[in-house]
C-alpha cells in the first residue's frame, strides 16, 4: 500500500464514516494511545503528530471509499485494514495489532466474491479493479497538513510547470492528455484552456466549480474534504497557463468540512509559496478565494455558478458568449469541475502519454462514481474509463444485496438515464453513456433492484427538478411542472391513455428549447425510463397497477400462502401492525390497515410477500 | 430580542466584509447561521451596507435553499431524500415522523421543539435511508428506531440510534 | 457579412443576434419576451430557430444568438413547428385568458390543451420584461422572487414596496397584461400602493404620478419638460418642428 515504514493508523474520516462515528473512533485511538501505550512523551508526540519514525502516527483521512462498512481503519506499515470498527474496538487493536502485529479477525473484511476473510484492503475486490488517479491521496494522508501531499510529489508538477515549461507547452500537454471535463458535460479541457489564453483583456479568471448538487453524489466532496492540496495544484498550473492572478473556489456551504479543509490548505499553500505573490519564486504571482455556495443545484450549471460569485441569484444567461470569453464579470474564464483539477497534476508531472494509457481513446483516464442504491459495496469508486457497468456493479460493487433483482443502473443523477440489464457491458465512457440516452454526469451511479418503481423514480427526479429549476425560462419551468403532473397523476392511478406519448412530446420540447444544461438534460430520466421501461409505465395506466409496489394507490401487497413459512419477521418489522399469524403458520396482512410502506417485502427474505 | 440589537448585530457580521455586492450571499449566510433564520430588518441592513436594492435582496434569499425566512425549532430534523435515501425508503420516514410530531416537511411544531425538512443527499449513501438532527447522524432508519429516536429528543435528550 | 435566412442571402452584422437580422430583412420570428427597448431576456423561447453554423445543425432562441460566422438560418421547418405548438400548449396552462397567447395559439394552430391544470386567474408568463423595466428605471421595486416552480414576480415580502413610484413602465411592457392597475379620480393603485397623479398641462389629462415627476426631475435635471402628457408633448414636438421647417423656408 506504501512504502512507509512508520506506524501509522488511519482513520476514514469521509461523509460516510463520520455518520457512523469514525470522528469518536478517531478520538478513541488518540487517548488510548496517550493513555495506555508508551508513556506521556509519546502522548505529546501524538498531538504534534510524531516526529519519532517509532512513535504511531494517527490519521483523520478522506474518503477511504468503501464507505458501506465504515469506519476503516487501516494500520501500516503492517498494511490491515478493519471494517466497522467501534470505541470498543480501539483498545483491542492497539494491543494485538499496534503493538504485537497481530490480526483482530473478527473485523476483518470478508469479501463474497473470493469468499474469504482478507487482511490487505488491495486484496479486497472492491478495491483491486480500481485505478486511483483523482483519488490517488485520499484516504491515505492527513488533509490538513500539507507536508503530507508533499512527500507525495505534491507541488511538484506546479514547479515543473513554472519552471520548465512555457505557457503553450502546458496548455498543450493538457490538451493532448485528451482530459474532459469531469463536472457532466466532457468538454476538452485544454481547448477551454486555450480559448480563455487567447482571449483578449489581461484580468481574467479561475473558478473551480464544487457545487456538487447532485443527490447521490459526493465525489467532489470526498475530494475536496481529503486531497485539497491537488485541486489547488491544478488551479494555479491552470492560472499560469492562461496568464491569471486570480482564481475562485466555489463550495457548497453545505460541505462544511470541505469548506474548513479548503481555508486551511489554501494558508499553508500560501504559507509555503505555492500560492500568493511569487509563486516559487518566480514572476507568477495567483491566489485563490473560496465562495460558498447558496444551495441551488442549478449553480453547478457555469453561467449560474458564475452568476452566483457575482452576488446574484443563479440563474444562467444565454451561450454564446461562453465563459472562455465572457465569463465571471464579464472577463474571459476557465471554470472547471473539481476532479477535472486533480486530474491535471498527474497530467503534468507524468505526462499526456501516461494518462492517454488509463482510459479509452476518447475519454481517457478514470472517473470516480458514487457507487449507492440497491448494491452490496456502496461507496466511493474510481475506475479507468472504459470500464463496464457489469464490472462496477457486480465486481467492485459486490452485486445486489438480499438476492434480489438487479433492474437498471442510473448515471448521470437528474441529467442522466436509467440503464437496464440488457445493456450491463457497456463499457462507461463519455460517448457511450450519451449514446443510451443518459450521461456521466458528474458521477453518480445508483443502482436499483425490482422494489424500485421506475415511474415514480422519474417522478422523483422531476420533482427534484420543479424545485430546483431556476424558473427563467418557459420550458424548463412549466415543462417540468406540467411533466411532474403527469406523472404524479399516473404514480396515484390517474393516468390517462396517451400519457406516455405527452410526456415524450413535451419532454423533446423541454430538451430543445430550454436555456442552459439544467433544462436541456431534465427530461433524461423520463425518456430513458420511457424507452427501457414502458411496459411498467403502461401498466399503471391501464391496469391501475404498480408491479414494484411502491406507488402506495396502486399497490395492495398479500402473502404467498405457497411460500410462507410463518417466520413472522414480517409482523414484527411492521410498522402498523397490519400482519397477523401464528408461528409458523401462514402470515395474513390486513389491507385495511396496511400502510403500503413494503417494509415486509423488503424483509422477507423468502420472496413470500407479494405485490397483487 | 429588540429590533435595535437585530440590527446592531447584523451590521457588525456584515462588516467583516467590503461593502460589495458580491459579498451579498457570504452576508446572509453568516447571518443565518446565527440566527438560524433571516430577520427581515437583518435584510434591510444588508440591503444599506452592501448597496443592493431590497428587491434583489429578497430575491436571492428566496431563490437560495439555505436561506430562511421564518425561525426554526429547537431541533431541527434533515431527513435526506437523496436518491439513495428515496430508493431506500426515505418517504416512509416521512410519513413516521408526520405520526409521531404532527408536522409536515417546512413546519415546526407548536411547542417550538422540532422543525422537519427534507434536503437533497447528505453524502451518507452507505446509511440510507438516513436522517440528520442537528449535527448527529441517524442512519439504515426503520419507522420503530425513527420513533425511539424522536421520542429521545421529546425528552431533551438523544439517543445513539446508529 | 452575408447569412442565409430561409434560403435567401441577407446582410448581417457581426454580433448582431439573429433575430435582429431578421427583422430587418422583414422574416418574422415569433417572440414574446422580446422588446426592442429592453433585448437579451430569452426566457419565452418562442423564437427559436434552426441554424447550421461550421457543419453543426442546432436549434436556437434567435433573440440572444450572436451572429459570429456565416451561418445558415431556417426559421420555420416541421420540428420547430413541433417545439412552438408543444411550448404554446404549455402556455396555454399558464395564461388561458392572455389575448397575447391566444392570438400566438391561433397563429401556430394550438388547439386549447386540457390534460393539466389550467390557471384561468393568472395572465403572467414570467418572461421578466417588467423586472428588466423596473431595473432599468432604476427604481428596483420588483424582482423575481422564489425558484423553479414557484417563482414569480414580486416585491419584497409581498408588501408594497418602498421604492416603487408607480410609473407603471413594468405594466405597459408586460406582453400580457398581466398587471393590474386602477386608474381613477386622479389616483393610479398598483403593487399594493396608490398614487396621485398629476394633470397635463395641455389637455389636463392625468398622466403621471407625482413620485415619476419628482424621480425623473432628480435622474435628468430640472430642464426637461415632463409638465405635458406624452401626446401632447409629441403634438408640440411636432408644431415646433413645423415652425423650424417654416422658419428654414421649405
Amino acid at each position: 500500500m506504501q512504502s512507509s515504514k512508520r506506524l501509522t493508523i488511519l482513520v476514514c474520516c469521509g461523509p460516510g464514516c463520520i455518520a457512523n462515528n469514525s470522528m469518536q473512533v478517531y478520538e478513541a485511538f488518540k487517548k488510548h494511545i496517550a493513555g495506555s501505550y508508551l508513556n506521556v512523551e509519546v502522548a505529546m508526540t501524538v498531538e504534534c503528530e510524531c516526529d519519532k519514525e517509532s512513535s504511531p502516527a494517527i490519521k483523520a483521512t478522506g474518503c477511504h471509499g468503501l464507505c458501506e462498512h465504515g469506519p476503516l481503519v487501516t494500520i501500516l506499515p503492517h498494511d490491515i485494514t478493519y471494517i466497522k470498527v467501534k470505541v470498543e474496538d480501539v483498545s483491542e487493536i492497539i494491543e494485538k495489532t499496534v503493538l504485537k502485529g497481530e490480526v483482530v479477525e473478527r473485523l476483518l473484511y470478508t469479501d463474497k466474491i473470493q469468499k474469504k476473510k482478507l487482511v490487505k484492503r488491495d486484496e479486497w475486490t472492491f478495491y483491486r479493479k480500481q485505478k486511483k488517479v483523482a483519488l490517488r491521496h485520499v484516504g491515505l494522508i492527513d488533509p490538513g497538513k500539507i507536508d503530507e501531499y508533499l512527500e507525495r510529489d505534491g507541488y511538484k508538477a506546479l514547479e515543473k510547470a513554472l519552471k520548465d515549461m512555457t505557457r503553450s507547452e502546458v496548455i498543450e500537454e493538457v490538451k493532448k492528455s485528451g482530459l474532459r471535463g469531469r463536472g457532466g458535460g466532457g468538454f476538452p479541457t485544454g481547448l477551454k484552456w486555450s480559448f480563455a489564453a487567447q482571449a483578449e483583456g489581461t484580468c481574467k479568471y479561475v473558478i473551480c466549480n464544487g457545487d456538487e448538487g447532485d443527490p447521490g453524489a459526493f465525489m467532489d466532496r470526498a475530494v475536496l474534504e481529503g486531497d485539497g492540496h491537488a485541486v489547488l495544484e491544478g488551479m494555479v498550473i491552470c492560472g499560469y497557463a492562461i496568464g491569471v492572478d486570480h482564481g475562485f473556489l466555489y463550495i457548497r456551504d453545505e460541505y462544511g468540512l470541505a469548506v474548513e479543509n479548503m481555508k486551511r490548505a489554501i494558508v499553508a499553500a500560501r504559507e509555503r509559496g505555492f500560492l500568493g505573490e511569487h509563486i516559487l519564486g518566480t514572476g507568477f504571482s495567483f491566489d485563490v478565494e473560496i465562495v460558498r455556495g447558496g444551495g441551488a443545484f442549478v449553480c453547478g450549471e457555469e453561467m449560474s455558478l458564475i452568476r452566483s460569485i457575482e452576488g446574484n441569484t443563479g440563474e444562467p444567461v444565454p451561450k454564446p458568449p461562453y465563459p472562455a470569453d465572457k465569463g465571471l464579470w464579464g472577463k474571459p474564464t476557465v471554470i472547471n469541475n473539481v476532479e477535472t483539477w486533480t486530474n491535471v497534476p498527474v497530467i503534468i508531472n507524468k505526462g499526456a502519454d501516461y494518462f492517454r494509457s488509463i482510459g479509452t481513446e476518447n475519454s481517457p483516464g478514470t472517473k470516480v462514481f458514487a457507487l449507492v442504491g440497491k448494491v452490496n459495496n456502496t461507496g466511493l469508486v474510481e475506475v479507468p474509463m472504459g470500464t463496464t457497468l457489469r464490472e462496477i456493479i457486480f465486481e467492485i460493487g459486490g452485486g445486489i444485496p438480499k438476492g434480489r433483482k438487479f433492474k437498471a443502473v442510473q448515471t448521470g443523477g437528474p441529467s442522466g438515464g436509467c440503464i437496464p440489464e440488457a445493456k450491463l457491458d457497456l463499457p462507461v465512457d463519455f460517448d457511450s453513456l450519451t449514446a443510451e440516452g443518459s450521461m456521466m454526469g458528474s458521477g453518480g451511479m445508483i443502482v436499483v433492484d425490482d422494489r424500485t418503481c421506475m415511474v415514480e423514480f422519474a417522478r422523483y427526479y422531476l420533482k427534484f427538478l420543479s424545485e430546483e429549476s431556476c424558473g427563467k425560462c418557459v420550458p424548463c419551468r412549466q415543462g417540468i411542472k406540467t411533466m411532474l403532473e403527469i406523472l404524479t397523476d399516473i404514480c396515484e392511478g390517474r393516468g390517462q391513455e396517451g400519457d406516455i406519448d405527452l410526456l415524450v412530446e413535451i419532454g423533446q420540447m423541454v430538451q430543445e428549447a430550454s436555456l442552459c444544461a439544467l433544462g436541456k438534460s431534465a427530461p433524461n430520466p423520463v425518456l430513458s425510463n420511457i424507452a427501457n421501461f414502458r411496459v411498467e409505465f403502461e401498466e399503471h395506466i391501464k391496469n391501475k397497477r404498480c408491479p414494484a409496489g411502491v406507488c402506495k394507490d396502486l399497490t395492495a401487497f398479500y402473502i404467498d400462502s405457497k411460500i410462507c413459512v410463518g417466520c413472522a419477521v414480517c409482523a414484527k418489522r411492521c410498522p402498523v401492525g397490519a400482519i397477523s399469524g401464528d408461528k409458523k403458520q401462514l402470515h395474513v396482512i390486513d389491507q385495511g390497515k396496511c400502510t403500503k410502506c413494503g417494509i415486509c417485502m423488503d424483509n422477507c427474505q423468502f420472496h413470500a410477500v407479494r405485490v397483487k | 430580542m429588540d429590533l435595535s440589537q437585530i440590527k446592531q448585530e447584523t451590521l457588525v457580521v456584515a462588516s467583516t466584509y467590503k461593502p460589495e455586492p458580491r459579498f451579498l450571499l457570504a452576508v446572509l449566510q453568516d447571518i443565518q447561521r446565527k440566527y438560524k433564520y433571516l430577520p427581515k430588518q437583518s435584510l434591510e441592513v444588508v440591503s444599506e451596507y452592501l448597496d443592493v436594492p431590497l428587491t434583489k435582496v429578497y430575491g436571492v434569499v428566496t431563490f437560495y435553499k439555505a436561506f430562511s425566512l421564518t425561525p426554526k425549532g429547537e431541533n431541527i430534523i434533515k431527513v435526506c431524500d437523496g436518491t439513495a435515501c428515496h430508493i431506500k425508503g426515505s418517504m416512509n420516514l416521512i410519513t413516521e415522523i408526520k405520526a409521531v410530531l404532527g408536522i409536515d416537511p417546512g413546519q415546526t411544531t407548536a411547542d417550538g421543539k422540532f422543525s422537519l425538512e427534507i434536503v437533497n443527499c447528505i453524502g451518507s449513501c452507505a446509511l440510507a435511508p438516513v436522517m440528520m438532527i442537528n449535527e448527529s447522524y441517524y442512519g439504515k432508519l426503520t419507522p420503530a428506531k425513527l420513533r425511539a429516536v424522536l421520542e429521545s429528543y421529546r425528552e431533551g435528550g438523544m439517543v445513539d440510534a446508529k | 457579412m452575408e447569412i442565409i435566412i430561409d434560403g435567401k442571402k441577407v446582410e448581417a452584422q457581426y454580433g448582431e443576434t439573429i433575430l435582429e437580422a431578421a427583422k430587418r430583412n422583414d422574416v418574422y420570428i415569433p417572440t414574446l419576451c422580446h422588446s426592442e427597448a429592453l433585448p437579451g431576456l430569452a426566457t419565452c423561447r418562442l423564437c427559436m430557430v434552426e441554424i447550421v453554423e461550421n457543419g453543426v445543425t442546432k436549434r436556437v432562441a434567435s433573440c440572444s444568438y450572436p451572429i459570429q460566422s456565416e451561418i445558415e438560418v431556417v426559421t420555420d421547418n416541421e420540428k420547430l413547428r413541433r417545439i412552438r405548438k408543444t411550448l404554446l400548449k404549455l402556455y396555454y396552462t399558464m395564461a388561458p385568458n392572455s389575448e397575447m397567447i391566444r392570438k400566438l395559439m391561433e397563429q401556430q394552430d394550438v388547439r386549447e390543451f386540457n390534460r393539466c391544470k389550467v390557471d384561468t386567474e393568472n395572465k403572467c408568463t414570467l418572461c421578466g420584461l417588467c423586472v428588466k423595466a423596473c431595473e432599468t428605471m432604476g427604481t428596483n421595486a420588483i424582482y423575481t422572487v422564489f425558484r423553479g416552480a414557484a417563482k414569480k414576480v414580486g416585491t419584497p415580502f409581498d408588501e408594497p414596496s418602498e421604492p416603487c413610484i408607480g410609473c407603471g413602465a413594468c405594466a405597459s411592457v408586460c406582453p400580457t397584461n398581466a398587471i393590474e392597475y386602477l386608474e381613477e379620480n386622479g389616483t393610479r393603485a398598483i403593487w399594493g400602493k396608490t398614487f396621485k397623479m398629476v394633470q397635463c398641462k395641455a389637455c389636463g389629462k392625468y398622466f403621471a404620478t407625482e413620485e415619476e415627476i419628482a424621480y425623473l426631475y432628480q435622474k435628468l435635471g430640472d430642464d426637461i419638460d415632463i409638465k405635458k402628457c406624452e401626446t401632447c408633448r409629441k403634438k408640440a414636438n411636432a408644431n415646433r418642428f413645423i415652425a423650424a421647417i417654416k422658419a428654414e423656408g421649405f
